[in-house]
């Protein structure tokens, strides 16, 4: 009935500070999740896009070669078949490259640090350019043979500029400590968590390294036109390659570096090769982006308690206020269930009102925020794997936000509102003025 | 005259043999015992009895806002002691028409709202004929002038009679009112109470209730109540006489 609406929108006017007090309240805690998820949502692209650029590919068809049962070496031996394999088989593919993993030391003149090495072909890397911002240097160079790719912080810390030679030192498969030299040829801004522990090499420097033949890398890195496909992707992949003959390992949601233990204690020995997709190599930033989020979700939540209490408040006052009206409207023939659906009505439009406010603002602080390119603090690069600050206020999140907020608020009235549908008519009759 | 005529027909209001107690804690107060009285179409009553002689609950039982304790309360034919909320509810607002002392109108629309309001809960006129419902009975009260007023711009008098308009609009079978004039100055009362006898000369039935003798005095017929008992069920013109100076 459009008087009840109308009722309640000019009681919210009537008690313009109340009504805005509270509203604003709501507007705030709806701005508050609005951007908090953007933040949330900027990482989780960040990752997606960077993470699956320079740490894994959407799916990867990985594994373990083992020497002796005691070992285990992240190798995919005579890949060449493997990769025309995989090439063909995939459904929605978008491009591959190899990669050669590794583990080691680099040492410049100065001073030395530990590293993620990660050795690469440029001109196969199409992802690459886009993510990896050049700070100074040349990525084309890194298409030479002995060229590297280090980070700005990595760059400070061996107080090294480009053109410079570093050392790569690192124990061989067979037990063997080895060493091959670089150039550094281009130092890359840095990319929070995944620029820290990494570092790129031309993947020939990595077969020198370990002793390793031309036909050995140490994954393919598939990537997809849609990353969400990565799981059906990997599934299809698992069988059609077990077909061929290959060895295939159990699917295990962990990064491969993790496997290492379990591997070397298993008893089988040569090739066998592990497809996982980016979300089982991202398991520990994906477990950063859940503790965030349920730091969110206690946050909000304490705060819509707080919210809650609120309304009931404020919704017992208005209709302390209001009784006597209550109870003449019941007098002459409201029933209980409108009576009810005035105050829930009420509530409902404050809610409206002030979560849509706090969504424009919060929709407008991130446009704005992603403007200013604003530089966060290096301790928060890390986990943003960004230098910069990135929130994505889309559709979806702000609408599900707005909808949270404003539902929940919606439902603070209803006790309130139910207890004024409770009131005896009677009380209309009473004098009490 | 009025008497006559209504035996004629089924009344609007039968009372039989009602009992209300009344429970503060362990202690029952009885409020009306034995009340039996009917009222008919047309009829302009009044219930008189000193404070506390139990007038509004006898009119709360009438109005179907409260029920009795023991005996029938028949309200156009419906016996409300076998109504559940829901039903009750929906007789008020089919038959019934409230007047309250203090007008309880709905502080944020305005007068033509608030008289429209039973209107939509029943929702079976349409607009126009809404709009020609409330305008004509504005006028009737003489507060057509007033219908975009709030009730907080209109002062004591045109609000009663805007909550007036408003128990009519239904062209209910019979108006309650508790102590219509009491919050009302005697000038304003009068006023009110001649509007009253003037909307009854056209068809509505009235009941209400007053403590003042010098309302009693313009009733049609006088119901007279002492603590929770009927004394009179048809007082005379001396009685009222009776009344009113034995209340100077
Ligand atoms: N809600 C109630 N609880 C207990 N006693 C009540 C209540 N309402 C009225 N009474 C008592 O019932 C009697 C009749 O009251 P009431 O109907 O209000 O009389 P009147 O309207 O004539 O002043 C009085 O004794 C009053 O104290
Ligand atoms: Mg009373």
């Amino acid at each position: 009935m459009n008087t009840i609406v109308q009722i309640a929108f000019r009681n919210l006017l009537q008690h313009r500070r109340r009504s805005l007090l509270l509203g604003g309240a709501v507007a705030m805690v709806t701005l508050l999740l609005v951007m908090l998820s953007a933040l949330l949502n900027g990482m989780q692209a960040t990752m997606l896009r960077n993470g699956t650029t320079l740490s894994t590919g959407h799916v990867n068809v990985a594994g373990f070669y083992k020497i002796t049962a005691g070992t285990a070496a992240p190798l995919v031996t005579k890949y060449e078949a493997l990769l025309q394999a995989v090439k063909k088989q995939t459904p929605g593919l978008d491009y591959v490259v190899t990669r050669g993993r590794g583990f080691g030391k680099i040492v410049s003149e100065e001073s030395s640090l530990n590293s993620v090495l990660t050795g690469l072909d440029i001109v196969h890397e199409a992802g690459f350019k886009e993510v990896v911002q050049l700070a100074h240097g040349n990525l084309d160079e890194l298409a030479r043979p002995r060229t590297a790719l280090i980070f700005e912080k990595q760059a400070e810390r061996l107080h090294v500029k480009v053109g410079d030679n570093v050392t790569v030192s690192s124990q061989t498969f067979r037990g063997v400590n080895n060493t091959v030299d670089v150039r550094i040829v281009a130092i890359g801004r840095d990319l929070g968590m995944l620029s820290s522990f990494n570092c790129f090499v031309h993947h020939d420097a990595i077969r020198d390294l370990y002793e390793l033949d031309s036909s050995t890398t140490g994954a393919i890195q598939v990537y997809l036109k849609d990353a969400e496909k990565a799981a059906e992707v990997a599934a299809k992949l698992r069988t059609d390659i077990e077909k061929t003959g290959l060895r295939v390992m159990e699917p295990q949601p962990q990064p491969f570096w993790r496997k290492f233990d379990t591997v070397k204690r298993e008893d089988w020995t040569g090739q066998k090769i592990d497809v996982t997709t980016w979300i089982d190599e991202m398991a520990f930033m994906r477990y950063t982006l859940n503790t965030l989020s349920a730091l969110i979700f206690v946050l909000v939540t304490v705060l819509l308690v707080i919210i809650v209490i609120g309304v009931m408040n404020t919704l017992w006052m208005a209709i302390r206020e209001r009784t006597r009206e209550i109870g003449a409207l019941r007098a002459i023939g409201m029933q209980r269930g409108r009576v009810l659906w005035m105050f829930v009505t009420e509530v409902a439009l404050l809610a409206l009102a002030a979560t849509a406010t706090g969504s424009l603002l919060a929709t407008g602080l991130c446009l704005g925020l992603n403007a200013a390119k604003i530089v966060v603090p290096k301790a928060f690069q890390m986990f943003l794997m960004s230098e910069t600050l990135w929130l994505v206020a889309d559709v979806p999140t702000v609408a599900r936000s707005l909808a949270i907020i404003a539902v929940v608020t919606t439902l603070g009235s209803l006790l309130p509102a139910w207890r004024a549908s409770r009131l005896q008519p009677v009380k209309a009759m009473q004098t009490a003025s | 005259m009025t008497t006559a005529f209504a035996q004629t027909e089924t009344p609007i209001v039968k009372l039989v043999g009602v009992d209300k107690d009344y429970h503060l804690g362990s202690v029952i107060v009885p409020a009306l015992r034995d009340v039996s009285l009917s009222i008919a179409a047309g009829e302009f009553t009044v219930i008189a009895g000193p404070s506390g002689s139990g007038k509004t609950t006898l009119l709360n039982l009438i109005g179907c806002v409260d029920v009795a304790t023991r005996g029938d309360v028949v309200i156009d034919g419906a016996d409300t002691r076998q109504l559940k909320e829901k039903a009750l509810t929906d007789l008020r607002l089919r038959s019934l028409g409230f007047i309250f002392q203090s007008f309880n109108l709905v502080g944020v629309l305005d007068a033509f709202d608030n008289v429209e309001f039973p209107l939509l809960l029943q929702g079976k006129l349409n607009k126009v004929e809404r709009r020609d419902r409330v305008m004509g009975l504005l006028q009737q009260v003489g507060i057509e002038q007033y219908a975009h007023h709030r009730p907080g711009e209109l002062s004591g008098g045109q609000r009663q009679r805007v909550a007036i308009a408003r128990a009519l609009v239904t062209q209910p079978r019979i108006v309650l009112a508790d102590e219509p004039t009491a919050n009302l100055d005697s000038k304003t009362g009068t006023a009110i109470l001649e509007l009253m006898q003037e909307l009854n000369r056209r068809g509505t039935t009235f009941l209400f209730s007053t403590h003042d003798p010098r309302v009693v005095s313009r009733a049609g017929r006088v119901i007279r109540l002492v603590d929770g008992q009927i004394a009179d069920l048809n007082a005379s013109a001396e009685d009222v006489a009776a009344l009113a100076a034995g209340a100077h």
